[in-house]
């Protein structure tokens, strides 16, 4: 199939799965009550449900094209733990502000983002090259260290914030209004812009430093400001609805399988399903046990755990 | 009269240790210029430091009279293309794809592809007789055929100079032999200057204009490539002992590592 075939296939799903996830689990209650769900609740759930699965989608994306690695994602490198760990410690110290109608907790976040990727980045560096092996190691020990001080933060907590804490680390999308809606979207939007800016630096970005540079890519700018906007995207998205688990691994790559590894298709093509993907995720994730929910992290988590095996023993064969 | 390529006491000293100390050497326009050396000798790092892939330590770098470490990277490769020693394959790209990239020195992001980009990826393309597989997927070429998809991506790229870094070294006998008349053609009928990394100094003796050789980041050796074939360059550029004979039909020189010295 060409590219754009299946850029039509996926522009049509997209659309009908938006349209269609409002309306299933809403046969209770009367007509009024049925209307209230649908607008107040239902409708701002689907749109910031979009907004964070694109986001997280499109950053995975960036990051296997800058580090030239399959695995490589805002979670596997640490960038969300270490958002989660600013969440947690402006929880625990029960600052509340706000700057630009934006939320503290977003502004932490994204401090954290940024402070994770930049030790990870500054290690590889360090190393004089972007070893795969290195990278992961670097994201996994990153992971492990903001993970043990988000559950030190927590002990230290008082029995509000430690679950206020722990709701965000599930990664839930149930308590969403159209205020979400709104603080998410100019992230995501700016993040899609620069990227769809720099479709062909991703392309080149995946043909290694050394080719990108000759062609004559300002390789360290570009990744800098990559660095930055995906931290300031995955920031704003944990610190609004937690860390969601392998959805920015699992789709750029059935995407890249889709539509081939050319950005001009792949960018529009992931932003579509990995938006589409969250919502069925969460679609799943308030049906399954209806009237109750499920943390929509714990579905993204146990379809990514097996998709994240079977990625690394694939890449594993094609190395030897 | 000034040189086409002027490189004045480049030096590359990374963690105190000097990889490559005070290189000066000049370059006519259509020469074909072979850097040899054994291995860990700089020769890598020299090409990458033209290509501004690793910034040199000091030293000035002039083409064409203009000094490249001013240029930006995107001007830079308007004057300069390179093909690196290894490649990983890109899973994801078909071969147009990969050589339709190289343009992109000559674009900002909001440029469309037009007339002249068309007619430098056809050239490209038809130098290096790579049309066959310009739908195939990079990672299905063999290693004669990715070598010659990076050369058509390189001369996509339309520069006066090329750089190669041992682009004969992964190859089996028959494709080393269509890579190095693939470079021949590209010096002497497309008049495109060349800098070759290599360790085949029979075939850069025979074949190229000039040869500068390393050791241990310093030039060993400088001058026309016919008068390196001598047993004391030979050793003393690789601590071996050589010996010589003429070849059956050409009657050129040919030195061979003397294995039972």
């Amino acid at each position: 199939m060409k590219p754009i075939t299946v850029l039509i296939v996926v522009i049509i799903s997209t659309l009908a799965i938006v349209c269609i996830s409002p309306y299933l689990g809403l046969q209770s209650g009367s007509a009024e009550i049925q209307h209230h769900i649908l607008t107040q609740l239902r409708i701002p759930r689907i749109l910031f449900t979009f907004l964070a699965g694109s986001g997280l989608a499109l950053c995975g994306m960036v990051f296997q094209a800058m580090f030239h690695n399959p695995l490589a994602t805002p979670f596997t490198l640490g960038v969300a733990s270490g958002a989660s760990l600013g969440a947690a410690i402006y929880v625990y110290l029960g600052f509340s502000f706000s700057l630009f109608g934006l939320d503290g907790g977003t502004f932490a976040a994204f401090t954290g983002a940024l402070l994770a990727i930049s030790f990870v980045y500054a290690v590889s560096r360090y190393q004089n090259g972007f070893s795969p092996e290195t990278l992961l190691l670097t994201g996994v020990a990153i992971s492990f260290f903001f993970s043990s001080l988000i559950l030190f933060t927590q002990y230290l907590s008082n029995l509000n914030d430690s679950f206020e804490i722990m709701r965000w680390l599930m990664g839930s999308l149930t308590t969403v209004g159209y205020h979400d809606v709104l603080q998410l979207l100019p992230f995501v939007t700016i993040c899609t812009a620069v990227i769809l800016w720099l479709s062909r630096e991703l392309n080149l970005l995946m043909a290694g430093d050394d080719i990108a540079i000759s062609r004559g890519m300002p390789v360290h700018t570009i990744r800098y400001l990559l660095f930055f906007v995906t931290s300031l995207c995955v920031g704003a998205i944990v610190a609004l609805c937690g860390p969601i688990g392998f959805v920015g691994m699992m789709v750029p790559h059935i995407c890249r399988l889709l539509v081939g590894g050319n950005h001009r298709w792949l960018i529009p093509t992931t932003l579509l399903f990995g938006g589409s993907f969250l919502i069925i995720c969460d679609t799943i994730a308030r049906l399954i046990i209806a009237p109750a929910e499920i943390p929509v992290g714990v579905i993204t988590t146990l379809l990514g755990g097996p998709f994240f095996l079977w990625l690394l023993i694939k890449s594993k064969t094609r190395l030897s | 009269m000034t040189s086409f390529l002027d490189v004045n006491n480049v030096s590359l000293t990374i963690d105190n240790k000097a990889l490559l100390s005070d290189i000066s050497f000049q370059m006519q326009s259509g020469d074909y210029l072979c850097i040899l050396g054994p291995n860990g000798a700089g020769k890598s790092s020299l090409l990458k430091i033209l290509m501004g892939i690793i910034p040199a330590s000091s030293g000035t770098i002039h083409l064409q009279e203009s000094n490249v470490l001013d240029l930006s990277q995107k001007q830079r490769a308007q004057q300069l293309s390179y093909v690196p020693q290894s490649h990983k394959g890109l899973l994801h790209f078909s071969v147009e794809e990969f050589i339709k990239m190289a343009r992109y020195a000559y674009h900002s992001a909001l440029s469309d592809w037009h007339g002249q980009d068309k007619q430098a990826m056809e050239r490209a393309v038809e130098i290096t007789h790579t049309e066959a597989f310009l739908q195939r997927q990079m990672n299905t070429l063999s290693g004669g055929e990715a070598q010659r998809v990076m050369i058509a991506a390189a001369l996509c790229q339309q520069t006066p100079l090329l750089l190669l870094d041992e682009p004969t070294s992964f190859l089996d006998p028959r494709h080393q032999v269509e890579v190095h008349q693939l470079i021949r053609e590209l010096n002497q009928q497309h008049n495109i200057s060349i800098i070759e990394v290599s360790h085949d100094f029979n075939h850069a003796a025979q074949h190229s204009q000039h040869i500068l050789a390393f050791k241990n980041g310093k030039t060993q050796w400088y001058g026309v490539s016919k008068d390196l074939l001598q047993a004391a360059h030979l050793q003393a550029l690789y601590d071996q002992d050589f010996v010589f004979t003429t070849h059956p039909q050409t009657g050129a020189t040919i030195a061979l590592a003397n294995e039972l010295s």
